[in-house]
């Protein structure tokens, strides 16, 4: 993998970028709150299912449940992580629910100050402000020491990153030893030996997805794969989770055009109403095989 | 913020070599009472960077800790675990600042949140 894939812009663009990444979700996690709930991720669902509008919520939660059993995080009250971090987190959803399932210490951060506040209210809503912390702080450059959590999180924020290899990095540097690191992410498919690239086409699609919804240049599954090796970290898994999501960007639509939805995003802003537009370039992604739904887990030696 | 989370937050401003601990700049310091737990407790006195804490509390108000890290026997004193517990859990900074002592960069705490995001020429 060249190095233009791991620094896919310059310090000034990743700023502007991280800016945009904070503004993006400041306006639009709160329409998504209303109509989604607190996980802002997509749901897991048997292959080929068909499924209603009521089971999304508790297919997010399988998401999460599907993650951590791929990754074989102990559950046992000796070996189950006592300190967790979670990487882009959002309002918060993964922080509560693996604090209140492990009874863990859980710190999240997030680019998006409101976001922030408002994963702090639900947390104290829900009686866990003991237990979650959240900061408003870079996933590149993460506020914590070395060694530090036992469960390293990052559910669907890596597309966010504009620098793979630093984010990679990051979760190593901040994981305990022995600790598990959990990655869940949107990659483009891996490339065939004689590939340089993706094709025109294929990059045009992404390209419509990556101003909308703030994402730097798409990485592959096996990119992260080979980042992770480097980093000599161990017991590397991953897998194509794509056939698992199949349902969700099409119901994410059907509920923008809902009452609700439309005058949801009308009330809004430009940047919220943006990235609706281009959801169905994320259902063209997955229908043609560029895009892919990844989780990638390994362990942090001892 | 808690000072448990306090006890984790370091600054990574580049050629900073030691960004930990930030000091506390409290401008609204809000108790807030939490259930005890002595599991939780015990598990974190050995994973806590003591002096820290204990300089930490004594910005916020709460002056009641041993400056030096006490041995571990004291974890069977009921005083003691009441005290730490407070410290640790129940001391929030609401309003303030963590602030890298070297060069002063504060880090701002608002409704709680610190926001630990550098900027371009620090990174």
């Amino acid at each position: 993998m060249s190095t233009t894939v791991a620094v896919a812009v310059d310090e000034h663009q990743q700023q502007q970028l991280k800016k945009g990444i904070a503004e993006f979700y400041d306006e639009s996690s709160g329409i998504w709150e209303n109509i989604w709930g607190e996980h802002m991720h997509h749901g897991f669902y048997d292959t080929d299912a068909v499924v209603e509008l009521s089971d999304h919520r508790s297919a997010q939660i399988r998401m999460v449940e599907e993650a951590l059993l791929f990754a074989s995080v102990p559950d046992d009250s000796e070996k189950k992580p006592r300190t967790i971090v979670d990487v882009g987190c959002g309002i918060g959803g993964s922080s509560r629910y693996l604090a209140k399932k492990y009874g863990a210490e859980c710190h999240g951060i997030t680019l998006s100050p409101v976001q922030a506040e408002r994963a702090q209210a639900l947390a104290a809503a829900q009686g866990l402000a003991d237990k979650v912390s959240f900061q408003v702080a870079d996933a590149l450059n993460q506020p914590f020491p070395d060694g530090k959590f036992d469960l390293v999180w990052s559910m669907e924020s890596g597309e966010h990153m504009p620098d793979k290899l630093k984010f990679v990095s990051e979760l190593a540097r901040v994981a305990a030893p022995g600790a598990t690191i959990i990655i869940v992410t949107w990659c483009h498919r891996d490339l065939s030996p004689t590939e340089e690239s993706l094709r025109p086409e294929e990059e045009k699609i992404l390209n419509k997805i990556c101003s909308s919804f703030y994402l730097p240049a798409w990485c592959s599954t096996a990119d992260y794969v080979k980042l992770l090796e480097s980093l000599s970290l161990e017991d590397i898994k991953a897998a194509d989770w794509s056939g698992n999501v199949a349902p969700f960007w099409p119901a994410v639509i059907k509920t923008a055009l809902s009452w609700k939805g439309i005058t949801s995003l009308l009330r809004s802003g430009w940047k919220t109403i943006r990235g609706a537009m281009v959801m169905p370039s994320m259902i063209e992604g997955f229908k043609k095989d560029v895009i892919k739904f990844s989780i990638i887990t390994c362990r942090k030696p001892e | 913020m808690r000072l448990l989370t306090h006890n984790m937050l370091s600054s990574n401003i580049k050629g900073v070599i030691n960004g930990f601990p930030l000091l506390i700049e409290a401008e609204r310091v809000v108790e807030k009472q939490v259930d005890f737990n002595l599991d939780f407790l015990k598990n974190m006195f050995s994973k806590i960077d003591w002096k820290a804490l204990a300089d930490a509390s004594k910005t916020m108000g709460y002056d009641e800790l041993p400056d030096e890290v006490p041995d571990p026997s004291v974890l069977d004193s009921q005083e003691f675990l009441q005290k730490f517990h407070h410290a640790l859990l129940e001391l929030h900074l609401e309003e303030g600042a963590l602030v890298y002592p070297e060069t002063g960069r504060r880090f701002p705490v608002n409704k709680g949140i610190p926001n630990m995001f550098l900027h371009e020429d620090e990174v």
